[in-house]
């Protein structure tokens, strides 16, 4: 009894301590985590979901195109945390976004640091 | 993951839960406890749940949980500890219990999405340590759907820290002894007051099946024994008019829980979403058992299912609902379908309501289970849900009237797929496009949006960081009415998907197509983490134990 007790106790912790997929579903592999690009840019749609919040905004280039571009955050969840909702960002809104750029040079970036154009920094939660 | 793995997974958490004190440590309980009198749980669970002179019986006498919870008790109670049951034991037992210590009807309804095996955002939880501290290994549901004395859930507080290695939480104990005791107002008023189940007759049944629609029809009941009933279902498609016939057999518990198994009455085809597939049926029943609403589902996750609605059929007229979500204003001749039963034939426009602004013009034609009405929309109709009735027959919030769609919504807008390997068959995911328009505070994506029904739209995908128009067919693929079959190969890794609905008419202000996405996760069915094998479940990773 006790060792059957024991085993299902072990058993039972490791299930309890797996952290759940849309906490952090992959790592920053893709990114290039050795260089921080910065963008300013206006919200084109805002996703506030799990795995992943995902901002995604417009840019002009150099030559003055616009591109499309993708900014990762951490979960809905861990953002709600931090007093996020919905509707923090909408489309329009202006922003100045920092990051990890995509090594295969997708237009995305794993987001590190954003600003609002009022300067007010919305704080990233875990893995940003 | 099967079925049985599951469960097994999930038992190990309610029987660690339910029984580890009878091991490691003596409760000293101050509550009252629930005596227990059924013969049968004595002389099976007697021998390790000793009884006092009240009829109390150590641990269980201080829980109460769904039948779900008593079933997993005692399937590790078998597979653990040795117990012996027989079917018809094992049943009596899970039905003395959930009636004797389950859940009131209130407190069971809180949590029905958990045992619908629904994906859920739970947004309810008070603060980040608590959802922390519970929903990073199971939802949070799971722990509400048990009540405990003060004493328990000091006891699970304890077995967490000291097992699990979380940290000390005061919080976390008070927070659920105080929303989850167990004695509650709902549960004493409810045992009070429990009485038969009599459910026996004609039922009328709504149901929405995601990616196919609206579907009406009829349910009867007939008893086949002490709380069981075989059932017959008709159901037909606002759509299509395509037609569903099901059989099946159901138990009730505490009156109002119905669980039961249903099946088509012709073979179900290989298509994974095929209507005929076998599904388990789960559904909350109305205290006064006037209606019952809840889910059946099937498929590898349980992706696949028909929500479903039901009331008691009467000699009333009776509206079940329209086959039109919403009305566009400035418009006429618009046909709406107003689908029911026992209706009267003739019946003239007056008979009719669609609040100010919609005017019903005439009554196209009319039979026992539908009236075809054209109505005109003015220009300056209030915006948003409203009634429709028939007479005396209500049916609340059944359509909006807009004046434009402002965005496309796909719904889940998060989701995940599964690849198959030997052992797990794929997992699917229907995705559906529906329009909003902006509610009274001019936002979108509030609160107050306007939902207007599905909209008609293109489906595509695109996979994170390749190649716009590169070919994913080696992810998965999404059909026309958005469906999503991942790869037959197990390509072994992970893929995040944007699912797009592009909206075939509707444009934003800068005349281009409104535009939806959900965000997929294309995954592994398992991997292995440190030398555990981990499958997936719903929106998680359950331990399945050490790798072989």
């Amino acid at each position: 009894m006790k060792n059957s007790l024991l085993t299902l106790l072990a058993m039972t912790a490791a299930v309890l301590l797996i952290p759940r997929a849309a906490d952090g579903h992959h790592g920053l592999a893709a990114f290039d985590q050795k260089t921080v690009v910065t963008l300013k840019g206006t919200v084109t749609d805002f996703h506030f979901v799990n795995p992943h919040a995902v901002v995604e905004f417009e840019v002009k280039n150099d030559q003055g195109q616009v591109e499309e571009w993708k900014g990762e955050l951490s979960s809905a969840g861990a953002l709600a945390a931090r007093g996020w909702t919905a509707t923090s960002l909408q489309a329009g809104d202006p922003l100045t976004i920092s990051g990890y750029r995509a090594k295969n040079g997708a237009t995305s970036l794993w987001a590190t640091k954003l600003l609002l154009a009022n300067g007010q920094e919305l704080k990233l939660g875990g893995g940003n | 993951m099967t079925a049985a793995l599951r469960s097994k997974l999930t038992g190990l958490l309610v029987a660690c839960i339910a029984f580890a004190g009878i091991a490691l440590g003596q409760s000293s309980q101050t509550e009252e406890g629930i005596p227990v009198t059924d013969p049968t749980v004595i002389a099976k669970c007697g021998g390790c749940h000793a009884r006092d002179e009240r009829g109390n019986m150590q641990r269980i006498s201080w829980q109460r949980t769904t039948p779900e919870g008593w079933q997993e008790v005692l399937k590790q109670m078998i597979l653990l500890n040795g117990l012996s049951l027989t079917p018809s034991e094992g049943r009596s037992i899970v039905k003395y219990l959930s009636e004797r210590q389950g859940l009131a009807p209130e407190e069971a309804q809180a949590v029905m999405y958990d045992i619908e095996r629904l994906s859920h955002e739970e947004t309810g939880i008070p603060t980040e340590n608590l959802r922390r501290g519970c929903t990073r290994c199971h939802a949070f549901a799971r722990a509400l759907s048990w009540r405990r004395s003060a004493e328990e859930w000091r006891l699970l507080a304890e077995r967490h820290t000291a097992r699990y290695k979380l940290p000390p939480s005061q919080e976390a104990i008070d927070f659920l002894a105080k929303a989850a005791p167990l004695h509650t107002p709902e549960w004493d008023s409810w045992s009070a007051r429990a009485h038969a189940s009599k459910l026996a007759g004609r039922w009328l049944l709504t149901a929405y099946i995601p990616g196919r629609g609206k579907y009406y029809g009829e349910m009867q009941v007939d008893p086949s024994g002490d709380d069981d009933f075989q059932t017959s279902v008709h159901l037909t498609s606002v759509n299509d008019g395509s037609r569903v016939v099901r059989a099946g057999r159901s138990a009730v518990y505490g009156t109002y829980a119905w669980r039961g198994r249903s099946k088509g009455s012709d073979p179900a085809s290989p298509a994974p979403d095929d209507l005929a597939s076998e599904a388990r049926e789960v559904m909350w029943i109305a205290p006064d058992q006037s209606a019952a609403e809840g889910r059946w589902f099937w498929g590898s996750y349980q992706e696949f299912g028909f929500d479903v609605k039901l009331r008691r059929a009467s000699s009333d007229p009776t509206l079940l609902l329209l086959d039109r979500s919403s009305l566009k204003t400035g418009t006429q001749a618009n046909r709406v379908r107003l689908i029911g039963d026992h209706l009267p034939t003739p019946v003239s426009p007056a008979d009719l309501d669609f609040g100010s602004g919609v005017a019903v013009r005439r009554i196209v034609s009319n039979t026992q289970d539908e009236i075809v009405a054209e109505v005109a929309v003015a220009a300056d109709a209030s915006l948003g849900k409203r009634d429709v009735a028939f007479r005396h027959s209500v049916l609340p919030k059944a359509i909006a009237i807009f004046d434009r769609v402002d965005y496309v919504k796909v719904v889940p807008d998060s989701a995940m797929a599964a690849f198959s390997d030997q052992t797990h068959g794929r997992g699917y995911r229907q995705f559906e496009a529906i329009g909003y328009q902006r509610g009274a505070d001019g936002r979108p994506h509030t609160d107050d949006d306007v939902e207007l029904g599905p909209a008609d739209v293109t489906w595509s995908m695109e996979v994170f960081y390749a190649d716009k128009g590169s070919n994913t067919d080696s992810v998965g693929k999404v059909s026309s009415t958005g469906f999503f079959t991942p790869a037959a190969d197990n390509p072994d890794a992970n893929f995040d998907v944007w699912i797009i609905a592009t909206a075939k008419s509707e444009k934003n202000n800068n005349g281009k197509p409104l535009v939806g996405k959900s965000y997929l996760v294309v995954t592994v069915p398992t991997y292995t983490f440190n030398g555990r094998r981990y499958v997936r479940d719903l929106d998680r990773w359950v331990d399945e134990g050490p790798a072989s």
